[in-house]
């Protein structure tokens, strides 16, 4: 038996067991992408598709009545990002120390905190629904018990609550991501350097800040781009408790909402316009692929060797 | 190696081997003696009814069996255009009324009908079938099932304990009776603001006294007059007058916690579409719910009751089940069907030959048939985008919270529809 024999013998079993993948990609992701970049360069009628529109679907996308809504929608989702970013990573460095700093029972509390991270998302946004619901829900009710009648807002329903209320179930849901992640960055520093620290007389602040932090970059750089690409891509949480208009009044208006939208219409109108969706999808795709792309470039320039 | 390489191959070999014998033996197996068809709607609170009728259909009809699925009203569209595109969805399909999936039959998503197929359908006037026909060939491509009408609600009960002794006929009168029954304690009116389709409803049933109703639609619809004419703006204005008498929080206050408010007896009005009564009843059977058409806005001024072919049953055109399906929307289009449509579900039929009972429906009926005009949006404007109800849904949402005018909405809306729209082309 020779040598590219054994080879070409696993290669046999590399492609023989990737296949499947593949062509799970292949079908579901790769033609999909490329029919839809195909789309925005055509003419359509309802989902009937016509002639060749060169790039007209992309500048109706910056005219009456889209421009207004894509701008709207892109803001959001810069808002968003920024949100998540700012709070979703502070909390979760927040807790992932905490945990790191237990003694006794980090398993119990880093199962807690991941928990809402496997909720099924239709059954958290109905829960927050009914919390927050103006009239029947606990969250107001407890509010007006303690005397702040002013502060119980309708929080989902009114447009300058609406998307901050978004972010923060948002948060509720998805901190014990970063907090994990930065857990195993914490748990994979080399105990040496802090114990040096120690020693030489460090602080536990001195050693989070000069120690910890720039350690943690990798963990960052995970978490920056993979908020990025969610923000971007947001989706599901708006749609659950917003619909595919962004309730109220467009509030919660994302630009995933607006594809969505524009692609299959909506409740008040089917007049779809599959070229503009399609033309927004290529859009969002390469907000996503471009910012992730320079994004992990620049990040991962200052991440620290251990 | 030799073991491994063996492995590999024997791997491949069983692999094949099942799907050979896996595949001939799927393909071979007999068809079921049962015809399933699959039915799509967005409404969600007549799951019941529905699956009762399914089970009616299904006792005459062995062999055949219906899956009745409502998704949620808001997401129904897309859904069904998602899966119409794929070349799937449902065999039979509960259809929006005019402009509302017009787009889909003319992309020859529907079977078109005809007399021969649904003999009902001969049955039924011209603006009713209208409600259902293709925008760009005018084939029938639906049997309207129900015709819906704009009114108001009342609570008996509540306002007599509020001291209302005349029920309101004019603006004022509404505004006093909000105000005698807020002034003892209890909410005056149910509607909220969480969902924009149900303000645009609101509009629909306060409105037209404002704007001139029949007249002014055949002006737009003309491009005689504008969105921004003064009557229109007063409609607007006429809605954002009713949020005193609204729930607390009422901008996050979504459509079922709305109407609900009305069927368990905490609101004394509800101002919407004559389905709601269902709802409400399926909630809180024991409610004595009275209906009064919408106020005039002065003494003497016209009264509107806004009136529409209110969606259709269609048949998707890929369906294998033409023979089942058609069969199914025969009975879907029986006189039995629109009978149990509104004794269980208080629906007004599109048969004429349907008998109306229910007092309160009966209400409906007659206020319809002398004091109705075209939903303004539905009947006229939903054909092309911007629609003037993609306008109106946000618009008066921001219009109750104060976050824009009257005058600015009426302005948006005029914009959105002279955008496509060829009569109002140019006009502002």
């Amino acid at each position: 038996m020779s040598v590219s024999g054994l080879k070409r013998e696993q290669r046999k079993y590399i492609a023989f067991l990737l296949a499947p993948a593949i062509l799970v990609i292949l079908v579901f992701t790769t033609v999909p992408a490329v029919t839809t970049l195909s789309y925005a360069f055509f003419k359509w009628e309802g989902f009937q598709r016509g002639g060749f529109a060169g790039l007209a679907n992309f500048q109706r996308l910056f005219e009456y009545p889209f421009k207004d809504q894509f701008l709207m929608a892109l803001r959001h989702n810069v808002l968003v990002f920024i949100a998540i970013m700012i709070l979703q990573t502070s909390f979760g460095l927040l807790i992932a120390y905490s945990l790191f700093q237990l003694k006794r029972g980090q398993r119990f509390f880093r199962t807690v905190t991941f928990l809402p991270v496997i909720f099924s998302l239709v059954v958290v946004g109905y829960m927050w629904q009914v919390m927050l619901d103006p009239y029947y829900g606990p969250i107001n009710m407890i509010i007006n018990d303690l005397g702040f009648e002013s502060f119980a807002k309708p929080w989902l329903g009114s447009t300058s609550t609406a998307l901050p209320t978004l972010v923060f179930i948002n948060l509720w849901r998805w901190v014990g991501f970063p907090a994990i992640i930065f857990l195993a960055g914490l748990n994979a520093i080399n105990q040496e350097y802090l114990e040096a620290a120690r020693i030489d007389g460090a602080t536990e602040g001195q050693i989070f800040r000069k120690i910890m932090f720039p350690l943690l970059a990798p963990s960052m750089t995970i978490i920056t781009i993979l908020t990025f690409i969610g923000a971007f891509e947001w989706f599901d949480l708006p749609f659950v408790l917003g619909g595919s208009n962004g309730n109220p009044a467009g509030a919660t208006d994302t630009l995933a909402l607006m594809f969505y939208r524009l692609s299959f219409g909506s409740v008040d109108s089917n007049a779809n316009e599959v070229g503009v969706g399609s033309a927004l999808g290529v859009f969002i795709f390469v907000i996503v692929g471009l910012g992730a792309a320079v994004g992990q470039h620049l990040l991962r320039k200052r991440e620290v060797e251990q | 190696m030799k073991i491994a390489s063996r492995r590999f191959r024997g791997l491949v070999a069983a692999a094949v081997a099942v799907s050979a014998i896996a595949v001939p033996v799927i393909t071979a197996l007999p068809a079921s003696a049962n015809t399933e068809l699959t039915f799509w709607s967005w409404r969600t609170e007549d799951k019941a009814f529905y699956e009762g009728q399914v089970a009616k259909f299904e006792a005459k009809n062995p062999g055949i069996k219906v899956k009745f699925t409502p998704y949620l009203n808001t997401d129904y569209n897309a859904i069904v255009s998602t899966a119409l595109t794929a070349g799937k969805g449902p065999d039979i399909i509960q259809m929006r009324p005019y402009g509302g999936m017009a787009n889909l039959s003319d992309a020859g998503n529907f079977l078109a009908l005809t007399t021969k197929d649904v003999p009902a359908l001969g049955k039924l006037q011209a603006g009713i079938l209208a409600g259902a026909q293709g925008y760009l060939d005018k084939k029938q491509y639906g049997y309207p099932y129900a015709i819906s009408a704009m009114g108001i609600f009342y609570n008996p009960d509540m306002l007599a304990m509020a001291g209302v002794k005349a029920l309101p006929t004019n603006w004022d009168q509404l505004m006093n009776a909000f105000k005698k029954v807020k002034a003892a304690g209890m909410l005056p009116l149910g509607n909220a603001g969480g969902n924009g389709p149900a303000l645009e409803q609101l509009h629909a049933s306060v409105g037209p006294t404002f704007y001139g109703g029949t007249q002014f639609f055949n002006d737009v619809a003309a491009g005689k007059k504008t969105f921004t004419d003064k009557a229109y703006v007063a409609s607007l204005k006429a809605v954002k007058d009713l949020v005193p008498y609204m729930p607390a929080g009422f901008e996050g206050i979504d459509y079922n916690t709305a109407r609900g408010l009305f069927a368990n007896e905490k609101a004394a009005f509800y101002i919407g579409g004559n389905y709601e009564l269902g709802y409400f009843r399926s909630l809180n059977p024991s409610l004595q719910a009275g209906w009064i058409p919408p106020v005039a806005k002065v003494p003497g001024a016209k009264k509107y009751v806004s009136t529409w072919a209110d969606g259709a049953y269609a048949i998707n055109a890929k369906t294998a089940n033409k023979a089942a399906a058609l069969k199914f929307l025969n009975f879907l289009a029986s006189k039995d069907f629109g009978q149990a449509l509104v004794d269980e579900i208080a629906f007004i039929p599109t048969a004429p030959y349907v008998k109306i009972t229910d007092p309160v429906v009966k209400a409906i009926n007659s206020g319809r048939s002398s004091l109705g005009t075209p939903f303004l949006n539905v009947v006229g404007f939903r054909y092309a985008t911007p629609t003037s109800s993609n306008i109106l849904q946000p618009g008066f949402q921001k219009l109750i919270t104060g976050a824009i005018t009257p005058e600015q909405l009426a302005k948006d809306v005029q914009t959105a529809v002279a955008s496509w729209y060829a009569p109002q082309k140019g006009k502002s």
